[in-house]
């Protein structure tokens, strides 16, 4: 068992981060790998699928980001710590990130944590996963909770050109 | 779309599989070992339905040193809402909560 030098319970149902401070969240997307790349450094595609944020960056190795819809709200900032896009001669791609979530004080208590894009080609396909992990003992469920929606959006994007429209995912878009 | 839909339908239409799904939500990145304990069964039959929700994109493993952790993936289930739930719930709690904002306003 794995909780048992702990004595606090650590579960999404508690809005408590999972044991091992890592959430997984993966998606299989029919797209190239550079489409899927582009969509997550594109401000513009973004933004679509992003509850309308914004996400700023030149993605060199050890560049900063930030994440904002201007004017309105900070959501993220934070480093890139590794920057692979996919290439013709390799498919995978790896963007690893350090992940400061702004969006309200509760949430910037909560410390830096790091997100990790991976990108695997499948046939005619793509795997992508997110991975945010070093999460903090009691992470608000808040930090990491969005994900489903963001690469359900990202999902719906590619693969139709069209956007997400259920309650929540254009929550910054009406501007 | 609807090939990986039925294989999380299927996925979720036995309960020790719905009970795994849940001790991960309470309790995420369990080993097999671990898991075992959350269900009255054989290691060999908690293996084949984490095989079943492995195949339906519900549970994800991730290697941590030379343990195996699963991990309880969310976004399948999110692509469900998006793609059924919302077009039948929506309309109805939008206007419950018409509803709501009409009787607080008089």
């Amino acid at each position: 068992m794995t909780t048992q030098n702990t004595t606090q319970t650590v579960s999404f149902a508690d809005g408590t981060a999972p044991v091992g401070d890592t959430a997984v969240f993966e998606i299989f997307i029919k797209a190239t790998a550079e489409r899927v790349w582009a969509a997550i450094t594109d401000p513009e595609q973004r933004a679509k699928y992003s509850f309308g944020v914004q996400t700023h960056s030149d993605w060199t190795p050890g560049s900063s980001y930030t994440a904002s819809v201007p004017g309105v709200v900070d959501i993220a900032s934070g480093e890139n710590v590794v920057v692979e896009p996919p290439t013709a001669d390799n498919q995978r791609g790896l963007l690893v990130q350090t992940f400061n979530a702004l969006w309200s004080d509760e949430i910037r208590a909560q410390g830096t944590t790091r997100v990790t894009w991976e990108i695997e080609p499948v046939g005619d396909s793509c795997r992508l996963t997110v991975v945010h992990d070093q999460l903090p003992p009691t992470a608000n469920a808040e930090l990491y909770g969005g994900w489903p929606m963001i690469l359900s959006g990202l999902k719906t994007l590619l693969e139709t050109g069209e956007l997400l429209t259920t309650p929540g995912s254009l929550m910054y878009q009406g501007g | 779309m609807e090939a990986a839909a039925d294989l999380v339908f299927k996925a979720l239409a036995d309960h020790t599989r719905r009970d795994l799904l849940d001790a991960l939500y309470a309790h995420d990145g369990q080993t097999l070992t671990a898991l075992e304990e959350r269900v009255p069964m054989t290691r060999f039959g908690v293996m084949k339905h984490l095989k079943v929700l492995e195949e339906a994109g519900l549970v994800v493993t991730r290697k941590r040193g030379r343990e195996k952790l699963h991990f309880l993936n969310p976004v399948p289930i999110r692509l469900i809402h998006d793609r059924w739930v919302s077009k039948y719930a929506e309309p109805w709690a939008a206007s419950l909560s018409a509803l709501k904002a009409d009787l607080e306003e008089s």
